[in-house]
């Protein structure tokens, strides 16, 4: 794994927004030389917020994703700008010098996480600088200072050893891309299967019955329905399949196979009696 | 106490000059943590959150075995309070005194308000034309009461310069010292509470805390005991964030902390509820009362309510279990009655009932969310009180909990720990407080804000209670009218300080028709921006932001108290004046002096009155050097202490002293009431308001007729980016909160659920139409699960903006407040209103998708509204 500067914390993060206005309030109508020009007024999210809606009404739940610069080792971006505008600091820290960039767009069609754009009145490309600005003197970046959950934090270079608190839970956004980020993650959503059991009826919900999920390539995990008869199995591998097994005393069993290929909701599993 | 107030973390930046400036969403003179401004020349940098400094004490909440919690030093407030510098030069500032042009004190032409243009004058123009209209008035009427003079704390708002109880202070002080007589007061009706105040009361008192229980230590006793708080359409990330910042954020994270469930029963998944609620359960808008008699009823079916409680704490139980089992009209509340009125299934409404009657549960509420704001939401308030009471009410973890509470809601305790010397005299108090928050009008010619409009355009209005937010119970019984007499010649004059009735109150359309009457000769205007119904005025004074002037900041909506001095950020924009200068200048033109000091000679004396004056010893030019004294928090044994004082045990809280004593509560019994004994001797025949409260369906349900030609209903909350109607001129709000339409335009959201949306043909991101016989509003499609099927959500107070979409006038800005219903609508004309509440959330409507080639603006007037002169 790569140097870290940042890590987001996805269970702590709750949609505020604030994060946003706080780059913007940074960078609208004030340059930072060399690391950045002016932001303009609206458009740019340098730091953004995807909201996710997961699962099924009533077991329906929000997780957000605050997106900004992976400020990445293999930095697709880097390769892409054909002006070598697009420079490492040695922190870390990944900035697009704007006296060289030319607003050709190379680097926005490069960048797997869609985090670059591009300033039309100053012909440039910009992005998240890490508030390189700030960083310098020994500030935060702005959107670690602001957030009030700690979902984004600055941890920086020299205290990569802290990464230990985090138990070796942190995971790299879209690995796929092989770009090599410096800001890692933790909670980042993985498929859920919920539902609510029931009588056969449905005027009755079934408390503590026995739900068993079985991964194709893992071992079963095993939770029970709660006092609403609801039930959620977290942390599934995406697009598997998976064997669904609800047992109740009393009741005949539930059997089904569910592939994952995002949080899947049974809705209501009615039980009938023996 | 320690030496306290450091240098803050952030205030040590030496390039910029760091100054302290207001929360915009204060009100009435009280605030919370202001925003750390850096500012180069006229330039503001940035807005940081502030950092309470590490001598400052914060308290620490023990509990036996879930460990110990307390608050984080950082402080952040909503993102409008962050964006707010982008207010200072919006399009809309009203930066010199306009007139209208259309205008001409012999010939007002009323209806040219609101298409009008505006002209620049002079203040002193401005100020001889207020003086002479007033003049004229009392010359022509005899005294002032034709005047309507509105107050409000629900635009921007500060201590002392931008507070909006200066028009009430000017006009009370010209009949004292001018004998000129009375002026007419609107009253601020007890809005975002209004279910507890007309219902609760009844059940359980609470005079002095706006019909909520008070939050004595409450925290202590939830922490320690409770195993569910039910969030009954609490939304902390909106409303409370709003009004109390970051704490408002912590206190659902210890619930979660300490192991408690949430459960969320509301319309929508709200904000927070959605990431930290354990189970949603989706009601329809406001069918709480049917849930709760429902969750009787399995408690009396299955015995599983707390007798012996009921039997020692209450009084009128067999009336509430009469009516429950179907013995007085035939109906038992089973939860197969209740499943159609509320959505939520039977199996859901058991589980539930079980799981309150099993578990320390306690209800929370920041207001009381959207179902307190309906059509009835008296009677839903009193079942709440009811199942609150058949399982124990104040008894360990099971209490009635704000999350975040003003300093005011307490018996002698703050819900947090807290010296009681710092509650009482620690703050800067404004004597402007009695005309907002009052124990009633101080004007014995007065309207509810409720029926203003009404008041304009109808002959006579009646109705019962004063609606003063302190008011004793008893009030609601008395019979009031405007005008006071028959020969009276009514409002003939308004004062507005403030731009927030139409998208706050219902019905917004018929008060801006209202403004539009020729009854009325001259309508006064005083605000930063020309927006809402400012539009509709004769004269517009061009107030400040709070970025333009000295003032205190009064940290008062926090769980830690203190104060700060705001220094001017900028320069004044044009020539804007604070609203205390403003209403100063008008006073000093009547030879008020004495009454209005300068306004540094006010503060100095409101600071040295305060704690940190007088046993502190900090000095008001030390305090203005320093810029802010926070005050320390006690230590947990010092408040074991404090409580023991009061009567408290370690971890006792809430209402521990009710469950303790079984009486002492404001009711005429003292104990809690299912069969009100003040009803029943004071309006015992009401089929609104009855001695027992009961399910009782109306117009704006889904079974009444009307719901064939407007099936949806409206559920209608506090916003998240905007506070009450101030925010939607800011470009960084409206990326964050609006709907960008196909036509470019940002579009109000409106929550459909799919299958409501499938059935109209509507996709995400679809310009629609929601309407209703009061008119039609326009907004962006949001497709969401988020929302219970049948309603629609839609937050209150968006900015106005009159459209035309083909031959119908529409509002483009999605105020959805334009067409909720007004109070009288359930009422005969001249007939008396009993209960004048008002009814902003669960209404119906239609909604359509609409093609956006056929909007039209209205007028020369929308977003950005053009004036004739110098303006711009």
């Amino acid at each position: 794994m790569s140097d870290q500067l940042f890590v987001v914390d996805v269970d702590k993060c709750t949609g505020c927004g604030l994060c946003i206005v706080a780059c913007k309030d940074e960078h609208v109508d004030s340059e930072y030389m060399p690391w950045t020009k002016p932001q303009p007024e609206a458009g740019h999210f340098w730091m953004n917020v995807k909201p996710l809606e997961r699962g099924s009404a009533p077991r329906l739940r929000m997780s957000f994703l605050p997106v900004m610069c992976q400020h990445c080792e293999e930095a697709p971006c880097i390769s892409a700008c054909s002006e070598g505008a697009i420079k490492t600091r040695e922190d870390g820290l990944v900035w697009i010098d704007g006296g060289l960039c030319t607003g050709c767009g190379d680097c926005q069609e490069a960048c797997p996480y869609d985090v670059i754009y591009k300033n039309e009145d100053l012909n440039i490309a910009q992005k998240c600088t890490g508030c390189a600005h700030r960083v310098d003197e020994d500030q935060q970046p702005r959107c670690s200072e602001m957030c009030p959950h700690d979902a984004i934090i600055y941890t920086g270079k020299d205290e990569k050893s802290d990464s230990n608190a985090y138990d070796g839970v942190l995971e790299v956004f879209h690995p796929e891309f092989e770009a090599a980020p410096r800001l890692l993650w933790k909670g980042l959503p993985k498929p859920w299967i919920a539902g609510t059991v029931t009588t056969a009826s449905g005027d009755e919900v079934i408390p503590d019955a026995d739900i068993v999920v079985t991964p194709s390539d893992a071992d079963s995990i095993n939770v029970q329905s709660d006092a609403f008869g609801d039930f959620w199995v977290y942390g599934l591998r995406e697009g598997d399949t998976c064997q669904v097994d609800v047992t109740k005393e009393g009741y005949k069993p539930y059997h089904g196979n569910v592939t994952t290929d995002n949080d899947q909701d049974l809705g209501t599993i009615r039980l009938s009696e023996l | 106490m320690t030496s306290n107030n450091s240098t803050p973390k952030n205030a040590s930046d030496k390039k910029h000059r760091v100054v302290y400036v207001s929360h915009p969403g204060s009100g009435l003179a009280r605030s919370n943590f202001p925003l750390e401004c850096h500012v180069e020349g006229d330039q503001i940098v940035r807005s940081l959150p502030f950092f309470i400094p590490d001598d400052v004490r914060l308290y620490e909440i023990k509990t036996t075995d879930r460990g110990t919690y307390t608050r984080p030093r950082k402080e952040v407030q909503m993102p409008l309070a962050l964006a707010a510098k982008q207010r200072i030069h919006t399009d809309t500032r009203v930066k010199y005194p306009l007139l209208r042009d259309g205008w001409d004190p012999d010939k007002p032409n009323g209806a040219g308000r609101g298409t009008d243009s505006f002209s620049r004058i002079s203040w002193d123009r401005a100020l001889d034309i207020i003086v002479a209209q007033i003049e004229r008035i009392r010359d022509k009427y005899g005294s002032m009461e034709p005047i309507l003079v509105q107050a409000d704390g629900h635009g921007q708002s500060g201590y002392l310069q931008s507070l909006h109880f200066w028009g009430h202070y000017l006009f009370d002080m010209i009949r004292e010292h001018k004998k000129w007589g009375w002026w007419t007061q609107q009253v601020r009706n007890p809005d975002s509470w209004e279910g507890y105040y007309w219902g609760a009361k009844h059940v359980w008192g609470f005079d002095e805390t706006l019909g909520e229980p008070y939050q004595d230590a409450v925290w202590d006793d939830v922490l320690e005991n409770a195993e569910m708080v039910i969030f009954s359409g609490n939304d902390p990330e909106a409303t409370g964030f709003g009004m109390s910042g970051s704490i408002a954020l912590q206190m659902p994270k210890w619930l979660k902390e300490a192991g408690i469930k949430i459960i969320a029963i509301s319309p929508d998944l709200n904000h927070a509820c959605a990431v930290h609620a354990d189970k949603w359960i989706p009601i329809k808008p406001n069918s709480d009362a049917a849930l709760y008699l429902a969750i009787a009823h399995v408690w009396i079916a299955e015995g599983i309510y707390d007798k012996s409680y009921v039997e020692t704490h209450t009084v009128g139980f067999d009336a509430l279990k009469s009516h429950v089992l179907g013995e007085d009209d035939g109906i038992e509340k089973t939860p197969a009655w209740a499943e159609p009125i509320t959505g939520v299934p039977v199996s859901t409404i058991k589980a539930l009932a079980r799981e309150w009657a099993g578990k320390k549960t306690t209800l929370s509420v920041y207001f009381g969310g959207p179902k307190i704001r309906g059509t009835f939401s008296h009677l839903m308030a009193r079942l709440e009180a009811y199942v609150l009471a058949m399982q124990g009410f104040g008894k360990p973890g099971r209490q009635f909990l704000r999350t975040g509470a003003p300093s005011f809601y307490k018996k002698s305790l703050a819900q947090v720990p807290r010296y009681p010397d710092v509650d009482f005299k620690g703050l800067a108090f404004s004597p402007m407080i009695e005309y907002a928050i009052g124990h009633g009008p101080k004007s014995p010619v007065f309207v509810p804000r409720t029926l203003a409009a009404e008041a304009i355009q109808q002959k006579i209005v009646r109705w019962k209670s004063t609606t003063a937010a302190l008011a004793k119970t008893e009030d609601q019984f008395r019979s009031y009218q405007y005008p006071p007499s028959e020969d009276h010649p009514g409002i003939r004059m308004v004062w507005n300080e403030n731009g927030s009735q139409p998208g706050s109150w219902g019905h917004g359309w018929n008060w801006l028709e209202a403004l539009r009457s020729e009854q009325l000769d001259f309508v006064v205007g005083i605000h930063p921006w020309l927006e809402n119904d400012l539009l509709y005025s004769d004269l517009i004074l061009p107030a400040q932001t709070n970025y333009e002037h000295d003032d205190l900041v009064v940290v008062q909506r926090s769980d830690v108290l203190g104060l700060f001095y705001q220094e001017a950020a900028i320069p004044p924009v044009g020539d804007s004046k604070s609203d205390y200068e403003i209403h100063r200048m008008i006073g000093l033109r009547l030879g008020l002096d004495e009454v209005f000091p300068h306004s540094s000679d006010w503060l100095k004396a409101s600071y040295e009155e305060t704690l940190a004056a007088t046993k502190h010893n900090v000095s008001w030019e030390d305090f203005k050097e320093r810029k802010y004294f926070i005050y320390d928090s006690p230590t947990w044994d010092e408040w074991v202490k404090i409580k023991k004082e009061h009567g408290y045990g370690e971890h006792d809280g809430g209402l521990h002293w009710f469950a303790e004593k079984g009486e002492g509560l404001q009711t005429l019994s003292g104990k809690i009431e299912f069969v009100s004994e003040r009803i029943k001797n004071l309006d015992p025949d009401n089929p609104e308001r009855p001695p027992l409260a009961k399910w009782i369906t109306h117009s704006e349900l889904a079974d009444s007729p009307k719901a064939e030609s407007y099936p949806l209903s409206v559920m209608s909350n506090h916003p998240k980016y905007r506070f009450h109607v101030q925010g939607d001129d800011i470009e960084w709000i409206r990326e964050l909160g609006k709907v960008r339409g196909v036509d470019g335009y940002p579009y109000e959201p409106c929550w459909i659920h799919p299958e409501d949306a499938a059935q109209r043909g509507i996709s995400n991101r679809d310009i629609i139409m929601v309407h209703n016989d009061r008119g039609a509003i326009l907004f962006g499609a949001v497709v969401t699960e988020r929302i219970i099927k049948g309603a629609v959500s839609i937050d209150h107070g968006a900015k106005i903006d009159v459209a035309m979409l083909d031959n119908q006038k529409v509002d483009r800005g999605g105020c959805i407040n334009l067409i909720a219903p007004t109070v009288q609508e359930k009422y005969p004309e001249g007939a008396e209103i009993t209960v004048p509440e008002m009814n902003i959330s669960g209404f119906l409507v239609e909604a359509e998708k609409i093609d956006p080639s056929r909007i039209k603006a209205a007028n020369n007037i929308s977003f950005g509204a053009p004036v004739a002169g110098e303006n711009r």
